[in-house]
């Protein structure tokens, strides 16, 4: 019983990460308005070119690119308060995840 | 008067859309969405009231924010008014601080509101309703009511959370006079969602992705040792913020008043302008 508890459990934590993966994977047109949101949002401290400030790292890295996709879509969200980062709570899942999708491009 | 401040606030109003994020589009009530460190925020707010006896009035505050840290944003606000076939002038000022309480996003993210006010009694921007707050206070003379001192410190509980693109927020209010009791108490609940979730490759002014709609449902819930609904007002409010480029966000919300004690009616609109204070 408790052997397939613990897999039901497994399961549904499998699930869950699966549905958390980019749901733009490979879409051109979604780096694109990553970009474009990237622009708006994150460039005023990372750099046109997220090639980084004084007040905020660049983010073509490998500490940004050996995330996944979930890491950086959960850094999005919840950001780093009390490190400076904001969290970009504020734009919906979809509009994050299409920020993901133009780091990977990078 | 009336028509000089609406011209200057339309002036205000051009002179931001040029300068031009998309901002929140609540008027009353707050969510959990702090302004960015090192990020300035300079609105115009001009308030048409719509009392229910009385002389039409614009109040207006100019409101500058900064996000001190990601979790702890400050405020100022410079509160006017200009009442028909009356006068015009300043009423006042308010110093706002909003404290992140969780640092990560939860289910319910609350936010613990502090703010001081040092306004006068012709101040009309009616940004909070709380007590028995209600259309009688709108018809005293300007010329009487400038001459009432209000040192006020108001509270408030923030709870917020983001479902799908949709913001549920409801803020639960306190304030009293910093010399005379009681406390006054009220609500405000919202909720609000873009038009479009996704955003678009090209850049675009009108489009879907750049408007959010907003419901928002405030009032005043009596006083210490007389909680009540009786006798209070309450209003409802369609909102709409339309992010334009480059950081200008306008916002419009007509309300209307629900009970026998409210205002007809409030015509809120907002041009913001949000930029880094430091690079």
């Amino acid at each position: 019983m408790k052997r397939a508890a613990l897999l039901l459990l497994i399961l549904a934590s499998t699930c869950r990460t699966a549905q958390q993966s980019n749901p733009y994977t490979g879409q051109t047109e979604a780096v694109m308005a990553g970009a474009k949101l990237y622009r708006a949002h994150c460039a005023s401290c990372h750099g046109a070119a997220a090639e980084g400030h004084e007040t905020a790292p660049s983010l073509k890295t490998p500490r940004v690119h050996d995330r996944s996709d979930t890491a950086l879509f959960s850094f999005l969200t919840n950001g780093d308060l009390k490190g400076g980062m904001p969290s970009w709570s504020r734009l919906p899942d979809e509009r994050r995840w299409q920020i993901v999708a133009y780091l990977r491009s990078l | 008067m009336l028509r000089l401040s609406l011209i200057s606030n339309m002036v205000l109003a051009l002179i931001a859309s040029l300068a031009s994020a998309q901002e929140s589009p609540y008027f009353v009530t707050y969510n959990h969405h702090m302004e960015e460190p090192g990020n300035l925020e300079v609105a115009i707010n001009p308030v048409f009231g719509v009392p229910k006896q009385g002389n039409r009035a614009v109040a207006s505050y100019l409101e500058l924010e900064y996000g001190a840290t990601g979790w702890w944003t400050t405020a100022l606000y410079l509160d006017g008014q200009s009442t028909s076939r009356e006068s015009s002038g300043f009423t006042g000022y308010r110093l706002e601080n909003r404290f992140r309480l969780l640092m990560k996003e939860h289910r319910i993210n609350p936010v613990l509101y502090v703010e001081f006010a040092d306004v006068n009694g012709a101040d009309k921007i009616s940004k909070e309703i709380v007590g028995f707050d209600g259309w009688r206070d709108f018809i005293e003379p300007v010329a009487e009511s400038r001459h009432e001192k209000k040192r006020e410190i108001e509270t408030k509980l923030i709870l917020s959370n983001n479902t799908r693109g949709w913001n549920f927020a409801g803020n639960l209010i306190a304030e009293r006079h910093l010399n005379a009791p009681p406390w006054e108490f009220g609500y405000a609940l919202a909720t609000s969602r873009p038009l479009a979730l996704a955003a678009t490759a090209s850049e675009c002014r009108f489009c879907r992705e750049n408007i959010t709609l907003g419901l928002e449902l405030y009032g005043g819930l009596g006083e210490e040792g007389h909680v009540t609904l009786h006798e209070t007002s309450h209003y409802i409010a369609p909102t709409i913020a339309l992010g334009l480029l480059n950081g200008t966000t306008l916002r419009v919300s007509p309300g209307w008043g629900l009970t026998g004690n409210s205002n007809r009616a409030f015509v809120r609109i907002g041009v913001s302008y949000e930029g880094r204070l430091f690079r």
